[in-house]
């Protein structure tokens, strides 16, 4: 063979290629082997290149961690002191327990289908697993693998400080500690193979349909989680902590106990651990012995879920990734005609694209920016609206704060204690305020990243480079501002929370949502990651972190700046407060003008806040090289 | 070694190839030719299992593609339209792992491994994260991991597109020497000199269906060809007319000033004004 410009040509090795299929076994260990590597990798990239991300990201960890552990601990120890009778605080915390690995194993069914949808049918690397002769059965396994990490590990971190807050409450032996990964680790896999099974069967029986199917099972986790808490507010105001009060609570919980809930399992069998050491007469078994039966009991149906994941996708993964890239695009469309009758078909068929082009016209005809800022806006809300994995997100998070502020009045204790309505409704805006930062951070930070990717576009229009920059900011405020500003009015409403106070609701939403917007736009365009191109990988970087914990601050600035004088105001007012009549020697008039003090300081600082990132933004922006 | 029998398959109401049948012996390299969106990607897709036909079958050395997709894949390579690598792997480790994945020994794969690093010059990167390389290195290392098992037919789509002249030239004289060990090669191109040069038998597809199978020989034997080159040949197959006329540009004029000022607002700013020539 002639080779153009090789010196030498090379010579062929003398052993023949056998064309025979890898083992089961060589498969396990090329795949095991891809990950680690992988692993490695990206552990000493990010060891040697950013070990500032990495210090930053074990301290947010740990001190989140660390806050949890705190507060069960605290919560842990008040019921052990309200409920003196112990059958019923063991009764109490197994269904806390039962609830909250029950509430996590619907969320974890939803993510991980979402996410094996993701990267079972649009990851970059199917293509070519799917023309390695490994099996069909192999390649989905390796995905599932990644989906269970990766939608686990934020389960562990968040249940792991609670269980050993309960450990550390009711004094419990060391197995308890030993058994606690076995079980949260056994678990986890049981919601994922079910959300695999869901995510394969929806994709190869319904291609068409998946969006409908998605939006159908958020209707339905909003619906399930309106009904609970509907079912938990029926307490009188009064009735708080007594017995009854407690068997109505726990009654209105039983669906939680199902004996064929893993959840009930998990929870059987952790409680069992934390019994104290004891020896029972015969035949009763002791509990560790109880414990280890619920934990052979969970991994043997992780096993088994599994094992159903793994023959179902090397039965449905192949003709689902045919059928779903052979759908025609405009199938989704027809989808409505279909299921409405023929005479209204053509009209429900024309209504969500007769909307959304209305929408668009709307958002065109502002009278913000130049037009190509608002052209670019538009651009960016129809990548939005088109791109599930944002509405969902923001739908699910947004409608569940949104069930819970619309139940919160009969859910209150003592609502007309002004004090606690007060700290309430600034808790509740704090709590719309760390929910936009996740978005800006998730899906407004690496915008800036993703842009720059195809900036050979954007760059040979006849656009200013600072109008990319500020269509990003208006795109990000005007998207944020509606929903927080609804949220907070919702919850003061609820509240019953005088106009003064909702008017200074207001102007904090306006100022978070300018902050924060501004935080993550000025932040993305500083530091930029061109390499990346998944949004979760650039929002997961150094950058990203940076923009979430900035983000917190702001919050916590901006509310502590509003919120502690308010709060000492309608004290003085209605003579209401849990400390002295007057809080830090202080006089009416001097809260009163800590008051508008804080009002104007926070202004200053929202404005800060805007414009500073935004500066530093354009600044880096206006030099960058793509 | 290829077989197409009646293969259909559509894209809902769309359909993108058309009772398409097709035999294609060992030692042949075969050229699939037609414009964009004729149902060439969707048959090499349908042929390497990613795909599966509406109606019909594909089989590849005499396995049924839907039935036995690994048999199939292990007696491919193939070199998509995009191609793919880890970037968080070496080059070495993807060759590694392919290798693995290809049932071959540790031995075995260190001499394929050496062999192909030789042949497409790998040496000086191949130890660095694939993230750090060119579109060229990229290319070539993504030939190098499909030849690694000496596969009896090399399927690949638009494989010279981001390849500098050097490396077509090597991959031009990769697919001839392999047809001349009876090893089969499936390449779907845009250039027609390619396969002009290289194709033993040329398929025009258009619309989805097969308007053409044969030799550049067999064209002018058939008198089809008659003196026109094949882009004259081809153009008058899929257009109906030797030379596409451009459609008529619209008349209204385009403003060249719509770059507008630094402010949110447009409002021009002065770095948008013109500079002035010095008097």
């Amino acid at each position: 063979m002639a080779i153009p410009w090789a010196i030498q040509e090379p010579a062929e090795p003398a052993t023949t290629v056998p064309l025979a299929l890898p083992t089961p076994s060589a498969e396990v260990r090329a795949f095991g082997q891809l990950r680690f590597r992988r692993f490695r990798w990206a552990m000493r990239m990010g060891l040697s290149g950013s070990r500032l991300r990495l210090a930053l990201i074990m301290v947010l960890s740990l001190v989140l961690w660390g806050v949890i552990f705190w507060l069960c601990w605290d919560g842990f120890l008040f019921l052990r002191s309200a409920v003196a009778h112990t059958p019923t605080h063991d009764q109490i915390v197994h269904h806390v327990f039962g609830m909250y690995l029950l509430a996590l194993m619907l969320m974890l069914i939803i993510s991980s289908g979402i996410l094996l949808y993701g990267m079972l049918f649009w990851g970059p690397d199917i293509p070519f697993l799917l023309t390695l002769p490994a099996s069909t059965e192999r390649v989905f396994l390796h995905k599932f693998q990644e989906a269970v990490w990766l939608s686990s590990w934020a389960f562990v971190l968040l249940s792991s400080p609670m269980f050993v807050a309960y450990g550390l409450a009711a004094d419990s032996p060391w197995y308890y500690y030993l058994l606690l990964a076995p079980f949260l680790v056994a678990f986890s896999y049981i919601p994922a193979a079910l959300g695999a099974l869901l995510c394969l069967a929806v994709v190869r029986w319904f291609p068409g349909a998946r969006m409908v199917f998605l939006l159908g099972v958020i209707l339905v986790l909003l619906a399930g989680t309106a009904w609970v808490v509907r079912g938990l507010t029926g307490a009188e105001p009064g009735d708080l902590l007594t017995p009854h009060w407690f068997q109505s609570i726990l009654q209105r919980l039983q669906f939680s106990q199902h004996r064929l809930l893993p959840s009930w399992w998990v929870s059987m069998g952790l409680l069992e651990a934390s019994q104290p050491r004891q020896v029972p007469a015969w035949p009763v078994r002791p509990p560790w012995a109880e414990s280890l039966l619920f934990l052979t009991l969970t991994i043997s149906n992780a096993l088994l879920f599994r094992q159903i994941a793994g023959w179902s996708g090397r039965s449905w993964y192949r003709t689902a990734y045919s059928r779903l890239h052979t759908q025609h695009r405009r199938r989704r469309q027809g989808l409505l005609a279909a299921l409405a009758g023929s005479a209204v078909a053509g009209r429900l068929k024309q209504l969500p694209s007769t909307v959304i082009r209305a929408v668009d016209r709307f958002l065109l005809r502002l009278p913000i920016g130049a037009r190509p800022i608002r052209l670019l806006v538009v651009k960016d809300f129809r990548l939005f609206r088109r791109d599930p994995l944002q509405w969902s997100q923001f739908l699910v998070f947004f409608g569940l704060v949104f069930f819970y502020f619309l139940h919160m009045r009969p859910f209150s204790y003592d609502i007309h204690h002004t004090t606690w309505v007060n700290m309430v409704s600034f808790l509740n805006l704090s709590v719309v305020g760390l929910l936009l930062s996740t978005f800006t951070t998730r899906f407004i930070f690496p915008a800036i990243s993703l842009e720059g990717r195809r900036f050979w576009l954007l760059g040979l229009l006849p656009l200013r480079r600072e109008q990319i920059l500020w269509s990003k900011f208006l795109y990000a405020f005007g998207g944020s501002i509606l929903p927080c500003s609804l949220l907070v009015l919702l919850s003061d409403w609820k509240l019953g929370i005088s106009p003064l106070i909702g008017a200074i609701h207001q102007l904090t939403a306006v100022l978070l949502a300018l902050g924060l917007s501004g935080i993550a736009v000025g932040l993305g365009a500083k530091m930029p990651n061109f390499r990346e191109t998944s949004p979760a990988r650039i929002a997961a970087g150094f950058g990203g972190t940076l923009c979430l914990v900035l983000s917190a601050l702001y919050i916590v600035l901006i509310v502590a700046l509003t919120a502690l004088p308010s709060h000492f105001w309608l004290a003085f007012q209605t003579g209401q407060t849990f400390w002295t009549p007057r809080p830090f020697g202080l006089w009416e008039k001097d809260i009163r003008f800590w008051m508008l003090g804080g009002i104007g300081a926070s202004i200053l600082l929202g404005l800060a806040a805007t414009a500073i990132p935004l500066r530093i933004g354009f600044h880096a922006f206006r030099r960058m090289e793509f | 070694m290829i077989e197409l029998t009646h293969v259909r398959r559509t894209f809902g109401q769309t359909v993108a190839v058309e009772d398409l049948s097709l035999a294609i012996p060992p030692g042949e390299i075969f050229a699939f030719l037609g414009p964009n969106g004729a149902g060439k990607t969707t048959t090499i897709k349908m042929l390497v299992g990613l795909l599966q036909p509406s109606q019909g079958s594909l089989r590849v050395a005499g396995w049924d593609v839907v039935k036995h997709p690994q048999q199939v894949a292990q007696q491919i390579g193939y070199v998509p339209d995009e191609p793919f690598l880890y970037d968080k792997l070496t080059g070495r480790e993807f060759l590694e792992f392919i290798a693995q994945v290809r049932g071959m020994d540790p031995k075995q794969a260190q001499d394929r491994i050496a062999y192909q690093a030789e042949l497409f010059q790998l040496h000086g990167f191949l130890d660095q994260l694939t993230d750090t390389y060119s579109h060229g290195m990229k290319q070539r290392v993504v030939f190098a991991s499909v030849l690694l098992h000496d596969p009896p037919l090399l399927v690949a789509d638009e494989p010279m597109v981001g390849l500098d002249p050097k490396s077509v030239r090597l991959v031009k004289d990769l697919m001839r020497a392999r047809a001349a060990q009876g090893k089969t090669v499936f390449i779907s191109t845009h250039t027609l000199t390619l396969a002009e040069e290289i194709a033993d038998r040329i398929g025009i597809l258009h619309r989805g269906q097969l308007l053409f199978v044969g030799s550049l020989a067999q064209m002018r034997q058939q008198g089809l060809m008659q003196d026109k080159s094949l882009e004259e040949f081809f153009l008058e197959l899929t257009d109906g007319q030797g030379h596409a006329q451009p459609p008529h540009a619209p008349v209204e004029n385009i403003p060249l000033a719509a770059r507008e000022g630094a402010s949110i607002w447009g409002l021009p700013s002065a770095s948008s004004v013109p500079p002035q020539e010095d008097c």
